[in-house]
C-alpha cells in the first residue's frame, strides 16, 4: 500500500516537474515575440510624451517647453477649428464606411473564383487581380494621370472621339464623387489580395459537405449558399471586426497622392490632415496629440465591435 | 514553482532591458551620418607648409564627405566633371544626402533628431540651424584656429558674411557657418536674365505687330490671338496661354504669388521667416496676402480671367513641374512667368526657325530683384560637428568661396568649357557652346566623362554672387555676362529681340526703363525671431486654406463663383487665425527690415 502510494506521489511529482519545465520552455519560445511586441507596440507609446511639449527636432526634450494640453485644446479651440475637425472626421468615416461596405466584394470574388473550373484561367485572373496590391500609390497616381488628364489622357480622348462628350472633363480635379472614386481605387487595388484569405477558407471546407448537399439535390447556387457562405462567414467576421478597429486609420498614401485643391474638402481624411498640419510644418506636438486621440477612438471601436459580435453571434475575438 | 516563475520573469526583464538599451544607443548620437572612411592622420610632409598647415590636399588619403544638403535635387555620389575636379584637388568624394528627394522637412527633422548632420551641411537655415547649433551638431570654425588656417579666401572675399554669422549665431565669438550668395555692389544681382519674366512667344508677338502691353491683363487678349494663330504644338496638341503646376506650392499658389514679384513685392521680407505678407523690395510697404486688392488676389484674378478665355491649361492643378516643362519643350504654352522655365523651348532647332521665347514686360511692371547681400543669404554653409577631418572640409568650403572655386563650379575646369582667349578675356570653347546649349553633350573621359548636365555640382547652393567680377579674369563669373558671350553671334530670336528692345540683356532692359525694385540687405546682428508654437499652428492651417481656395478661384465657373469663393476664403482663413499670423509677421518686419527706412 505504502509502496504504491509513494509511486503515485513520485509520478505526480515527475508530472508536475515536467509541467513546470514545459511551461518554462513555452515561455522561452514566446519570449522573443513578447519582446518584439513590447518593442514595437508598447515602447513607442513613450513617444506620446511629445504631445505635451513644443518639440523642436534636435533639441532634447529636457530643454523643450512643456505646453500641457495646449495641442489637445487647439483641436477644439474655436468654431472654425471644430468645423475643420468635423469635416476631416466626416471624410474619414465616410471613406471607411464605404470600405466596410465594399469589404463584401472580395468574398463574392473569392466564391466566384473558386467556382471557375478552368484552372489556367483561374490562375491568370487571380494573378492579375492580386498584382495591383504590390503597386505603390504613387505609381497608381501617375497611371491615373495618364488615363484621365485633360490634355493627353486616354479617357478623354476616347470619349471625345466617340463623340460622347464635346469638351474634356477633369476627373482628377472633381470634388463630387471623391469618396466613391477613392473607394473604387481601393477596391481595384485590394480585391485580389483580400480574396486570398477567403479562398483559403473555402478550400478548407470539408468536401463531404458538398457531396452531402449534392446528394440532397442542391444545385451549384444552393451549394454556395448553404455550404460555402456559412463556411467563410466566421473568417469574414474576424476580418470585419479587425477592419472596424482600423475604422479611423484609413492610411495616408492614397489620399496624399490623389489630393488637390479641388477635392481637398472631401478627400482630407484624418491621417492626411495630421500630415498636412503636423508633419508638413514640423508641428510634431500637434500631430502626436491628434494621433493619441485616434488610438483611443480605435481602441473604443474595437471593443464596441467585439462586444456587438458577442451579443449578436455569441462569438468574439477578444 | 513560484521560484521558477520569478526566475523566468527576471530573465525576461533582463532581456527586455538589454534590447531596450541597445535600441536607445543605436538611435542616439552613435549613429554616424558621416561616413568619413579614413582620417588624415599621416600627413605627408611634402604637402604641408612650415607651420603644419596642409597646402596640397591631393596627397592626402582619399575620403568621402557626407553632405547633408537641403537644397540638392540629387542624392548619392557626385558624378562627372565636378567630381573629377574636386577629386584632383582635394582627393574627396561627395556623398550627397538630399531631403528634397525623400520626405523634405520630415527628413530634416529626422536627421536633426539623430544628432549628426554629416561632414558638410548645406542650406540649413532658420530655426533648424539655430537648434543644430544649440545642440552641438555644427562645428565652430574658430576652434583650433581652423578658419585662420584654412579659410583665407573666406576671410578675404566674404569677411562681412563671416562677421554676420558670428554676431547672429555665435554670440560674437564663435562662427558656425556662412550665408549663401555673398556679394557687394549696387543694382540687381541677377545675371543676364532676371528671375522673373514675363516671357512671350516672340515670333507670334511680332507677327501681331508687337502691341503695347500696359497692364498684366493686357496679355490676355494678345495670348488669345496668339493661341488662334498657333493652335497646335509641335506634336499636334492644343496650345494654351499658360500652364501652371501645384507641386511647388507653399502656403499659397506659387504661380499666382509670382504676380507680386512682377510688382516688386515678395512673400516675407527676406529676413524674417514670415510668408503671409507681401513686402516691397525697396520700401517700408506691405500687403496681407488676402487684402482685398493684394497682388496675390490680382494674380488669382488674372488666371481666373485666363481660364474664362480658354487660355489656362486645365491640367494646371493636377500636373507636376516636369509635365509643364515638357509642354514648354513641345511648344504647347505661350506665356511663362520665368525665363528659366520657357528657355527649354529656345533650342537651336526652334530659334533657327525664328521661334522662341523672349522677355516682354508690361509697362507697369517693377520686377523684384534680390540685390547684393554682403552678409549672405539664409541658406547657410556649415560643417558638421562630428566630422573626422574638419580641416579638409574647411579647405574645400574655402575653395568654393574662392574666385577659382566659384568660376570652376559654375562653368567647369579651365580648358574644358571655357578658356582665356587671345585678348586675355574668358570665352566659351566650342565644347562649352555645345554643352551650355545642350546639357546632354558628352564630356571627355579625362574630365570625368558622362554628360555635361550630370557633372554639374549637385550642391545647388551659391557661394559668391556670380554676377560679380572675377578678379582673376576681370569679367563676371557668370558666362552669360562675359563680353565674348554677349557679343557672340546671337540666334535669330535673340537678334530680333535685341534690335526691337535696344538692349543686349533682359536685366539691361529693366534697368534702362527703371523697372526694378532691388532688395536692400538687412543686418542688425540678431537672428530672425521664430514663430511661437501657437502662431505656427495657425500659420499652417491658414496656409492650407489659402492654397486650396486659390486653385478653386482660378478655376471658378464665373465671376459670381469667384467672388463667392474669395469671400469664403477670407472668412475661413480669418476664422483659423489669419489675422494673428499676419500681425505677428508685420510686427517682426517693422522691428527689423523696416527700420532701414526710418
Amino acid at each position: 500500500m505504502s509502496a504504491s502510494l509513494t509511486k503515485t506521489a513520485d509520478s505526480a511529482l515527475t508530472r508536475k516537474r515536467f509541467q513546470i519545465k514545459d511551461k518554462y520552455t513555452l515561455f522561452l519560445m514566446a519570449l522573443p515575440f513578447l519582446v518584439l511586441v513590447f518593442l514595437f507596440s508598447y515602447l513607442p507609446l513613450y513617444g506620446w510624451i511629445y504631445a505635451f511639449y513644443d518639440y523642436q527636432p534636435g533639441i532634447p526634450l529636457a530643454n523643450t517647453d512643456f505646453v500641457g494640453l495646449q495641442w489637445f485644446t487647439a483641436m477644439v479651440s474655436d468654431q472654425v477649428q471644430r468645423a475643420e475637425m468635423f469635416r476631416v472626421l466626416r471624410n474619414t468615416f465616410a471613406i471607411s464606411s464605404l470600405g466596410i461596405v465594399t469589404s463584401i466584394l472580395p468574398v463574392i470574388f473569392a466564391i466566384l473564383l473558386t467556382e471557375v473550373r478552368n484552372s489556367k484561367f483561374k490562375r491568370i485572373v487571380q494573378t492579375l487581380t492580386t498584382l495591383p496590391n504590390f503597386i505603390s500609390w504613387v505609381l497608381v497616381y501617375s497611371f491615373a494621370f495618364m488615363l484621365f488628364s485633360v490634355n493627353n489622357g486616354f479617357f478623354n480622348h476616347l470619349l471625345m472621339s466617340l463623340g460622347w462628350i464635346s469638351s474634356p472633363t477633369n476627373i482628377l480635379a472633381d470634388d463630387n464623387h471623391v469618396w466613391l472614386a477613392m473607394t473604387l481605387w481601393g477596391v481595384w487595388k485590394g480585391l485580389g489580395w483580400g480574396a486570398i484569405m477567403y479562398i483559403a477558407a473555402i478550400t478548407s471546407i470539408d468536401s463531404e459537405l458538398y457531396e452531402a448537399a449534392r446528394v440532397d439535390g442542391a444545385n451549384r447556387f444552393r451549394q454556395i449558399w448553404h455550404v460555402t457562405v456559412p463556411g467563410i462567414i466566421p473568417t469574414y467576421f474576424v476580418l470585419l471586426i479587425l477592419s472596424i478597429a482600423n475604422f479611423i486609420n484609413n492610411g495616408l498614401e492614397q489620399f496624399f497622392v490623389f489630393a488637390n485643391a479641388m477635392n481637398m474638402n472631401h478627400i482630407e481624411v484624418l491621417d492626411l490632415y495630421v500630415y498636412n498640419i503636423g508633419m508638413g510644418n514640423s508641428n510634431f506636438g500637434f500631430a502626436t496629440a491628434v494621433s493619441i486621440m485616434k488610438s483611443i477612438v480605435s481602441l473604443f471601436l474595437l471593443f464596441a465591435a467585439n462586444g456587438l459580435s458577442k451579443l449578436i453571434r455569441g462569438q468574439s475575438i477578444i | 514553482m513560484s521560484r521558477q516563475k520569478k526566475w523566468a520573469f527576471l530573465v525576461a526583464s533582463v532581456c527586455l532591458m538589454m534590447v531596450f538599451t541597445a535600441a536607445c544607443n543605436s538611435g542616439g548620437a552613435g549613429n554616424t551620418g558621416s561616413s568619413s572612411s579614413k582620417s588624415s592622420t599621416g600627413t605627408a610632409s611634402t604637402s604641408t607648409s612650415d607651420n603644419g598647415v596642409i597646402t596640397d590636399w591631393s596627397k592626402q588619403p582619399e575620403m568621402t564627405l557626407t553632405v547633408f544638403d537641403t537644397l540638392a535635387n540629387f542624392a548619392g555620389e557626385q558624378p562627372g566633371w565636378f567630381a573629377k575636379l574636386i577629386k584632383d584637388k582635394f582627393n574627396i568624394k561627395l556623398n550627397i544626402v538630399a531631403p528634397n528627394l525623400s520626405g523634405g522637412a520630415q527628413m530634416i527633422a529626422t536627421q536633426m533628431a539623430s544628432g549628426d548632420l554629416g561632414d558638410l551641411v548645406v542650406g540649413l537655415g532658420g530655426k533648424d540651424y539655430e537648434n543644430a547649433i544649440k545642440s552641438g551638431m555644427i562645428l565652430d570654425w574658430t576652434k583650433d584656429g581652423l578658419l585662420d588656417k584654412y579659410g583665407k579666401n573666406l576671410e578675404k572675399y566674404a569677411a562681412q558674411a563671416l562677421d554676420a554669422n558670428k554676431k547672429q549665431y555665435g554670440g560674437g565669438t564663435a562662427i558656425y557657418g556662412i550665408g549663401h550668395n555673398v556679394g557687394t555692389g549696387d543694382g540687381p544681382s541677377e545675371g543676364a536674365d532676371m528671375t522673373f519674366g514675363p516671357m512671350l512667344r516672340w515670333d507670334l508677338y511680332q507677327k501681331l505687330g508687337s502691341p503695347q502691353i500696359k497692364t498684366l491683363d493686357d496679355y490676355l487678349p494678345i495670348l488669345k490671338k496668339m493661341q488662334e494663330m498657333d493652335p497646335k504644338s509641335d506634336s499636334g496638341k492644343k496650345t494654351y496661354g499658360m500652364s501652371l503646376w501645384s507641386d511647388w506650392d507653399g502656403d499659397w499658389s506659387t504661380l499666382a504669388k509670382v504676380t507680386a514679384q512682377f510688382y516688386g513685392y515678395a512673400e516675407g521680407d527676406g529676413f524674417n521667416p514670415g510668408d503671409m505678407i507681401l513686402t516691397k523690395a525697396d520700401g517700408p510697404e506691405y500687403q496681407g496676402f488676402l487684402d482685398d486688392n493684394s497682388y496675390y488676389m490680382q494674380g488669382l484674378e488674372f488666371y481666373f480671367k485666363a481660364n474664362q478665355m480658354g487660355l489656362l491649361d486645365p491640367d494646371s492643378l493636377t500636373q507636376k513641374f516636369g509635365d509643364v516643362s515638357n509642354k514648354f519643350k513641345d511648344g504647347q504654352v505661350l506665356f511663362s512667368q520665368f525665363p528659366w522655365v520657357s528657355n527649354v523651348y529656345n533650342t537651336p532647332a526652334h530659334t533657327s526657325a525664328g521661334k522662341g521665347f523672349a522677355l516682354v514686360p508690361f509697362q507697369d511692371e517693377k520686377v523684384y530683384s534680390s540685390g547684393f547681400n554682403p552678409y549672405g543669404g539664409q541658406w547657410i554653409w556649415s560643417i558638421g560637428a562630428h566630422t573626422k577631418d574638419p580641416a579638409r572640409v574647411m579647405a574645400f568650403l574655402d575653395w568654393l568661396f574662392s574666385p577659382d572655386g566659384v568660376q570652376e563650379t559654375s562653368i567647369g575646369p579651365k580648358g574644358l568649357a571655357w578658356d582665356i582667349g587671345k585678348d586675355g578675356k574668358p570665352a566659351l570653347t566650342d565644347f562649352g557652346k555645345k554643352a551650355t546649349a545642350n546639357g546632354d553633350t558628352p564630356v571627355p573621359a579625362q574630365y570625368g566623362g558622362g554628360t555635361w548636365k550630370n557633372g554639374v555640382s549637385a550642391l545647388n547652393n551659391a557661394t559668391l554672387t556670380t554676377s560679380q567680377i572675377n578678379p582673376n579674369t576681370g569679367e563676371p563669373y557668370d558666362y552669360n555676362l562675359w563680353n565674348s558671350t554677349l557679343t557672340a553671334n546671337p540666334d535669330p530670336v535673340t537678334k530680333s529681340w535685341r534690335e526691337a528692345m535696344g538692349v543686349i540683356t533682359g536685366k539691361e532692359l529693366f534697368v534702362k526703363n527703371n523697372q526694378v525694385a532691388v532688395t536692400k540687405p538687412f543686418f542688425n546682428g540678431q537672428p530672425a525671431a521664430q514663430e511661437p508654437s501657437n502662431i505656427k499652428l495657425k500659420h499652417s492651417q491658414v496656409g492650407k486654406v489659402i492654397k486650396e481656395y486659390s486653385w478653386k478661384m482660378m478655376f471658378a465657373k464665373n465671376q459670381d463663383e469667384f467672388d463667392q469663393l474669395k469671400q469664403q476664403l477670407v472668412q475661413k482663413a480669418k476664422g483659423l487665425g489669419y489675422d494673428d499670423v499676419v500681425n505677428w509677421e508685420v510686427q517682426q518686419t517693422k522691428n527689423t527690415v523696416f527700420t532701414m527706412y526710418k
